[in-house]
């Protein structure tokens, strides 16, 4: 019956890689980004909304996984290496999303030959591709040897610098002052530790019910402590959250935030505010709730939705209202509902990663404690 | 090294368009992209309206985002202030476009002049399709109209994933020659020149008239420059009232 289970898993992961290896075909060779539902206004879209998400939550993995090492909190040992594994398959998600979002993906080599320092996304090229090679690294030692501490301070300080270039990357241009970088540079290392924390309850709590390993008191109370941590930091970003509705969105007069304004009634944003923040730290809150599995599990789950749906409202919030020459003949916002293309993409990174996740599981003792 | 730069003077600018099917045939632009582009305004209410136009293009900004923020450097300034862009090394991340605070760089997000690789011919039995046309008089090398000379500072037709935008026509100033928009303008709204040359006809312009140029306050130092304002309109003299 397990092996039935496990075989209709890889079934079910092997179409979603099928179905993004054709949207791959189809874009990069076939008849190009038409199939997206982008246009000269919407220039990003979900491609990169994921990969941001991806992302972030990989370095937010990152945090986690370092705090053994970097915090000298020994109690959160036992979710190291799973953590660590999952940074690894959560970047190769984000790495998927990228090659699909690239016109020209093959030109990538020209970081190398002619660099451009002047430009947040050539530092965010590097440092993924550094901080890949890092993980790989701290991940090969904790599985071989022992956990480095070198290795998982370096991690760490990797994963602040990508997440908070990426805030400037997308607040290098003055003329969309709705993406603020000083923001982002908090906001977004903020929501990566809180995605990375919901990531670790799923994934974690996914282990013990499918390998039917009964949680011990250590595991219950290693993931009590991390609802409660999870809990905290839900409601920083719920703070930050509304502190960007206020200050871009409600007492802004620029015309430069009308985007964001038009967004504030947006499903995209709701989803953001009440699945992904208000119901879970409601739910969290609740001492019964945070003490069972499936309220852990539901927690997290929500967030892990509402913060996707953030991503994509916050990307689209800078770029709905058409202006200058591209705004002729356009509505003052422009509308955004995916292709079945786009959702390929979000499909094909899913299944990439979590095809990656299920092999570590499988084959590299994902439970193990490192020394 | 010459800087150079556009005035478009917007009295004499009679709203036609030519400038923009001149940068079409110049430079191969393919359907749904304008590196020559507009923008429309109506003010007012009905009777009393007025209608304004003002011809866009590529500012080459002398501190561009497009070229800070270009990860490869496939966008770039030339010497010349010409701001380029290097197909070859483009990566498609459309991070320009973002960056761009004018709106005045597109993607090709396919095949450009697909129509022309049709098969199907326009009046069945009459005509013969895009392709057989295309392949008839340009050897199936995109629109049947296309200019070759364009290939000797870019693709002829740039491909799909990569971005493109306005070039001052930067292979005809090679040859000696101004910007076709310039060219083909029939009123003469579009002067272009050396800003470095104070007795150049910009230089000169931008000394006698009070110019101004696309969203200054940004910093980005457009050299794309604007003067005067067509209004015929007339009003008599009054105080108002209550």
């Amino acid at each position: 019956m397990k092996a039935i289970k496990m075989q209709l898993w890889y079934g079910l992961l092997g179409l979603g890689i099928l179905l993004g290896l054709l949207t791959a075909y189809r874009v990069l060779i076939g008849t190009g980004f038409a199939l997206y539902a982008k246009t000269d206004i919407l220039v990003w879209t979900i491609p990169i909304a994921a990969y941001v998400f991806f992302s972030l939550t990989s370095t937010g993995l990152a945090f986690v996984s370092s705090i053994p090492v970097v915090f000298n909190a020994k109690r959160y040992q036992p979710i190291e290496k799973r953590t660590a594994f999952l940074e690894i398959s959560v970047l190769m998600a984000a790495f998927t999303c990228l090659l699909l979002h690239l016109g020209s993906p093959w030109n990538a080599i020209y970081f190398l030959f002619s660099p451009n320092f002047a430009s947040p996304l050539w530092w965010l090229g590097m440092l993924y591709g550094l901080y890949f090679i890092v993980l790989l690294l701290s991940f090969w030692r904790m599985h071989t040897v022992k956990t480095s501490k070198g290795l998982g301070i370096f991690t760490f300080i990797i994963a602040i610098a990508t997440s908070t270039v990426l805030g400037w990357l997308f607040g290098l241009p003055d003329a969309r002052p709705v993406f603020d970088a000083n923001f982002l540079a908090m906001y977004f290392p903020l929501t990566g530790f809180a995605s990375a924390l919901a990531a670790v309850l799923l994934f974690s709590l996914a282990y013990h019910h499918y390998a039917k390993i009964p949680l011990s008191d250590g595991d219950r109370n290693l993931y009590d402590d991390i609802s409660k941590l999870f809990g905290v930091v839900m409601v920083f970003t719920l703070i930050f959250f509304i502190w960007r509705t206020i200050v871009a969105g409600i007492s802004a007069s620029a015309v430069e935030f009308a985007g964001f304004r038009h967004m504030l009634g947006s499903g995209w944003y709701h989803l953001a505010l009440w699945v992904g923040l208000v119901i879970p730290i409601l739910l969290i809150s609740m001492p019964a709730v945070r003490a069972a599995t499936w309220g852990k599990v539901t927690t997290a789950a929500l967030f892990l939705v509402g913060m996707f749906a953030g991503r994509l409202e916050m990307v689209l919030s800078g770029l709905v209202m058409p202006t200058g020459p591209k705004a002729e003949g356009q509505p003052p916002f422009v509308s955004y509902w995916p292709t079945i293309w786009e959702v390929f993409v979000f499909v094909f990174a899913l299944a990439v990663m979590l095809l990656i996740y299920t092999l570590g599981e499988r084959k590299l003792k994902l439970a193990e404690v490192p020394e | 090294m010459p800087k150079y730069a556009m005035v478009i003077d917007l009295q004499s600018c009679v709203g036609c368009g030519a400038c923009s099917i001149a940068c079409r045939n110049e430079n191969n632009v393919p359907d749904g992209i304008y590196w020559s582009n507009k923008i429309t305004e109506t003010y007012g209410t009905f009777p009393n309206v007025r209608f304004h136009y003002m011809p866009t293009l590529c500012n080459h900004c002398s501190d561009a985002p497009c070229v800070r923020g270009c990860p490869t450097k496939a966008m770039h300034k030339l010497d010349n202030g010409i701001t380029m862009h290097d197909p070859d090394k483009c990566i498609g991340c459309r991070y320009c476009m973002y960056n761009c605070p004018y709106e005045v760089i597109y993607f090709n997000w396919q095949d450009p002049h697909k129509f022309w690789e049709d098969t199907r011919p326009v009046i069945e039995g009459g005509t013969s399709s895009p392709r057989e046309m295309a392949q008839k008089v340009n050897n199936g090398n995109g629109a049947p109209y296309s200019n070759p000379e364009r290939a000797r500072t870019l693709p002829e037709n740039r491909p799909k994933g990569v971005v493109e935008k306005c070039t001052f026509c930067d292979h005809r100033l090679k040859a000696g020659e101004i910007p076709y928009c310039v060219e083909a303008c029939p009123a003469d709204a579009r002067i272009f020149g050396d800003l470095d040359k104070p007795d150049s006809k910009v230089s000169q312009l931008l000394g006698k008239f009070k110019p101004y140029r696309r969203k200054e306050r940004l910093g980005t130092e457009p050299n794309v420059y604007y003067i005067r304002s067509y209004n015929p309109a007339r009003h008599e003299r009054t105080k108002g009232g209550i």
